[in-house]
């Protein structure tokens, strides 16, 4: 029997559905099927509260909503308090929070509406593009833990961040940014209209005090502009000339610097030409080419802290009898901690009583749980899954393995050899022969006439300014990173998409990545004629609901059979408990066999899948057949990318049997198994090495330094932050299908940034010979390099198309692809 | 043609005033993000939000 008929998918989470799910809401008098209970609380709660337009204007399905435990309690301590808020006026108290799986303003707007009307709560802003929610509450009217937990129950994560962090430093940074670009903006309107009387007095002649006084506004308004606009790229060519690395700025800084000290001292002589037109116009367009490249950059907003993300929100601290709640950044090492079942190992430490089943994928990328033992060591970050442990810290914060891995990433970061970003390239070499030609220029020109010298530099300088260039791939960035957000994928580093074009190797970690990361019900084996396999379910469901083991998040989706008592967990073997009289047991073969008094010998054992055996006192009754099922598009997905030439192969830390099973499944496609994190990084070091571009895709905080390694490394949103964090691009959403459609982008991409680039040196071919031989004026120049600046933005607004869009996100044909 | 030496100065006050008033919107927060209140203004409703049941706390 197969159960894995993806009928239709989740109405809340977008997850595909499994026929015998049961679980569901009513919206507007329709019954909408949801994947489990998490999701149907998720979505109750919704529309209890009348919010139900959210999922009208939501731009991507939510997140599966995990049903892991939570415990907000610890953060109404008062050192938690003070710790992650401050304090206002009247005893109320201010918090940022940053809120994973909020990814459109739909999310913002019911997370806002939905926490307005909790009693106690001031004031909430939640931030759609950054991703983070300011709070003010009263702590006497509203727990911080009600708070956090209601946010919770819609299906978000919200993550308390320790006050006056770069949440605030983002801000300020692109405030600025914002007022100095309002400024040029402004003044550069301004300038503009005087400039245009002072042309058209040369023509048709005007009043000398007239024309000296139109100068004179002219410098009082380009002066702000100069000092407070521009500063940034006097700063920034400073510090490149430092560094003995002339940058774009270095030009830059020239040009405005020069042009605007002549036309003072042209203004106060009152003679000579002045150029404050020119010098506003081209301040103003570089610093909205550096705007876009900001606003990418901050989009993506995920670097603070991702380890302390991995950690539990707050575990038990015992003291003599006493248990108390606290934050990890409180334990120390020698502090007892008990850690109940669904909860995280908060710091590392040993087992000094009890037993229980521990999921370590997070580290190890093996998604089989482990036995631990008293005496055993525990790692930061891992779930415990089944019993009841306590456990004597020995290492925290920097010390912990955790912090090592991070440290092991940061040293994958560094060594990442530079690639060469294309306009960088261009641009050393641009500068240097701008600033050449223009030194050559004024060489002849003091010779031959020397009251023309200084116009012709300036046209020169001018006319060859790297606005279309450095204006170029921002713009066409901008533009992709839209459009692929569009089609479900975040993009964090922008120049990672030129790599991404050229890309000819991906590879795939397999669980979670490839595979949904959780196992799933693939079929079942019904081994006792007098039960019907609803029955064996139900049973089976009522059983495991009591488990915090993965494996049990397979039967989530049954509905469970009511009156389960006396219910025991038995470390590594499986579950115990009565129903309607009879004592049933579920879980490993043997544990069901041990002490039943017929031994059946029908359970087959299949590497590929993971068996549970339900069964009573007479012997197994059921044998349900779970795998780790792929996702329902990798293998469509293998194929797309396939056609646009990117050989696939999967780099799993898993053992062998799973990981040929689904190499088998996605036809045929390389597969290296047990790879420990160092493992992966030889891996695509050794691809690196034979020439290939690689792209790795992961989820793990195992993936991470490999990540940090490959050409363009891809993270899923519902994995780690240490994965994230380190991804170029993160594909939103359930599935891998948007990657085809980010390499499609990427290519595009690459085209018009040449086009652009070409566009910018033909320009410049032709009109430089013209400025320096003094055929072209300034103004004619700062109209020139506007008007190629401007083509060169409509051209990569291009990749913005809607017919673009439609192709890219449906499969096309795959000759059409393959020509493209 | 005197009366430019009247209206630029006029136009300089007024530019003037923009930037504060653009630094005040900026200062304020306004631009901060520019995606949710587009959007917000078709997702609130002037329904009364229905009574809170009990079973929807802290589900």
């Amino acid at each position: 029997m197969d159960l894995r008929s993806p009928a239709s998918r989740c109405f809340h989470c977008g997850s595909p559905l499994s026929a015998a799910t049961s679980f569901a809401v009513r919206i507007d008098g329709t019954e909408r099927a949801v994947c489990c209970a998490g999701c149907e609380a998720a979505a109750s709660l919704i529309l209890a509260q009348g919010l139900g337009r959210f999922y009208e204007f939501r731009e991507l399905p939510g997140q599966p909503v995990a049903g892991g435990l939570h415990n907000w309690a610890a953060f109404d301590r008062e050192a938690a308090l003070r710790r992650y808020t401050h304090e206002c006026a009247g005893g109320e108290r201010e918090l940022s929070l940053e809120i994973e799986g909020l990814h459109c303003a739909a999310c913002a707007w019911l997370i806002e509406t939905s926490l307005r009307r909790e009693a106690g709560v001031r004031q909430i802003h939640v931030n759609a593009s950054t991703a983070r929610a300011e709070l003010r509450f009263d702590p006497h009217a509203a727990p911080l833990s009600r708070l956090l937990a209601r946010i919770h129950a819609l299906g978000f994560v919200p993550l308390p961040l320790s006050f006056a962090g770069e949440a605030a430093e983002a801000t300020a940074e692109r405030r600025a940014a914002l007022k100095r670009l309002g400024v040029a903006g402004l003044g550069m309107m301004t300038v503009t209209t005087y400039a245009v009387s002072l042309y058209a007095g040369l023509m048709q002649g005007i009043a000398p005090d007239l024309e000296q006084f139109l100068r004179f506004v002219s410098l009082l308004v380009a002066t702000p502009i100069v000092l407070y606009s521009a500063q940034p790229f006097f700063i920034s060519a400073w510090r490149s000339l430092l560094a003995r690395r002339p940058g774009m700025d270095v030009p830059v800084a020239l040009s405005i610097g020069a042009a605007y000290l002549w036309s003072v001292v042209s203004t106060l002589r009152g003679r000579g030409a002045v150029y404050f037109d020119s010098v506003v116009m081209f301040t103003f367009f570089l610093l909205l080419g550096r705007y876009l490249e900001m606003s990418l950059r901050h989009r993506a907003g995920l670097q603070h802290d991702a380890l302390a993300r991995l950690l539990p929100d707050s575990s038990l601290r015992l003291n003599g009898t006493e248990a108390e709640r606290v934050t990890p950044d409180e334990l120390r090492a020698g502090d007892r901690v008990r850690i109940l079942p669904g909860e995280r190992v908060p710091a590392d430490g040993r087992i000094e009583c009890g037993a229980t089943d521990v999921d370590e994928s997070l580290l190890t990328g093996e998604s089989a749980a482990r036995v631990r033992r008293s005496g055993d060591e525990l790692t930061a970050g891992t779930l415990n899954l089944t019993g009841i442990v306590e456990m004597a810290v020995t290492r925290v914060g920097q010390d912990s393995t955790l912090a090592a891995v991070s440290r092991l990433l940061e040293r994958a970061r560094s060594s990442r050899p530079a690639v060469a970003d294309l306009a960088d390239r261009v641009a050393v070499w641009f500068v240097t022969a701008v600033l050449l030609l223009a030194a050559c220029v004024a060489l002849y020109w003091l010779h031959a006439d020397s009251s023309r010298a200084f116009g012709t530099v300036l046209a020169v300088l001018v006319v060859t300014c790297p606005c279309a260039l450095s204006l170029a791939t921002p713009a066409a960035l901008a533009a992709a990173t839209t459009r692929l957000a569009r089609a479900g994928v975040l993009v964090t580093r922008g120049r990672a998409l030129e790599r991404l074009s050229g890309a000819d190797r991906i590879l795939f970690d397999k669980t979670g990545t490839l595979t949904r990361g959780e196992p799933r019900l693939d079929g079942v084996v019904i081994l006792e004629p007098r039960l019907t396999a609803p029955q064996c379910f139900g049973l089976a469901a009522a059983l495991e609901s009591h488990s915090g083991h993965p494996l049990a998040r397979a039967f989530a989706p049954l509905t469970p059979v009511t009156g389960v008592s006396d219910v025991k967990s038995v470390a590594g073997r499986g579950l115990e408990g009565v129903i309607g009289g009879t004592r049933y047991r579920i879980g490993r073969l043997e544990f069901v066999l041990d002490g039943c008094a017929r031994i059946a010998t029908t359970v087959t054992d299949h590497p590929e899948h993971t068996s549970v055996v339900l069964g009573d006192a007479a012997g197994p009754l059921a044998e349900f057949h779970l795998t780790d099922v792929l996702r329902s598009d990798a293998r469509d997905t293998i194929q797309r990318l396939a056609a646009l030439g990117l050989v696939a192969g999967i780099a799993s830390g898993d053992r062998t049997e799973p990981v040929a099973a689904a190499a088998r499944q996605l036809g045929s496609v390389a597969a290296s198994a047990n790879l420990t994190a160092d493992g992966k990084l030889a891996l695509v070091r050794a691809l690196r090495a034979e020439g290939h571009r690689v792209v790795m895709v992961g989820d793990g905080v195992n993936d991470a330094p490999v990540l940090a390694a490959a050409d363009v490394s891809v993270a899923i949103a519902g994995g780690t932050e240490l994965a994230k964090v380190s991804a170029d691009l993160i594909l939103l959403g359930e599935g891998l299908s948007p990657l085809a459609c980010a390499i499609e982008t990427s290519r595009r991409l690459l085209r018009i940034i040449h086009q652009n680039l070409a566009w910018a040196v033909l320009y410049n071919l032709t009109a430089v010979p013209l400025a320096a031989s003094g055929l072209i004026e300034p103004w004619m120049a700062a109209l020139g390099m506007s008007g190629s600046s401007l083509l060169v933005v409509l051209n990569a607004m291009r990749l913005l198309e809607r017919g673009a869009g439609r192709s890219a996100r449906q499969p096309a044909p795959l000759a059409e692809v393959a020509h493209a | 043609m005197n009366v430019i030496y009247l209206l630029i100065p006029l136009g300089l006050g007024l530019l003037a005033l923009s930037v504060w008033a653009y630094f005040w919107a900026v200062r304020s927060g306004q631009f901060d993000d520019l995606d949710s209140p587009g959007v917000q203004i078709l997702l609130d409703d002037d329904r009364a939000p229905p009574p809170p049941a009990p079973d929807s706390r802290d589900a």
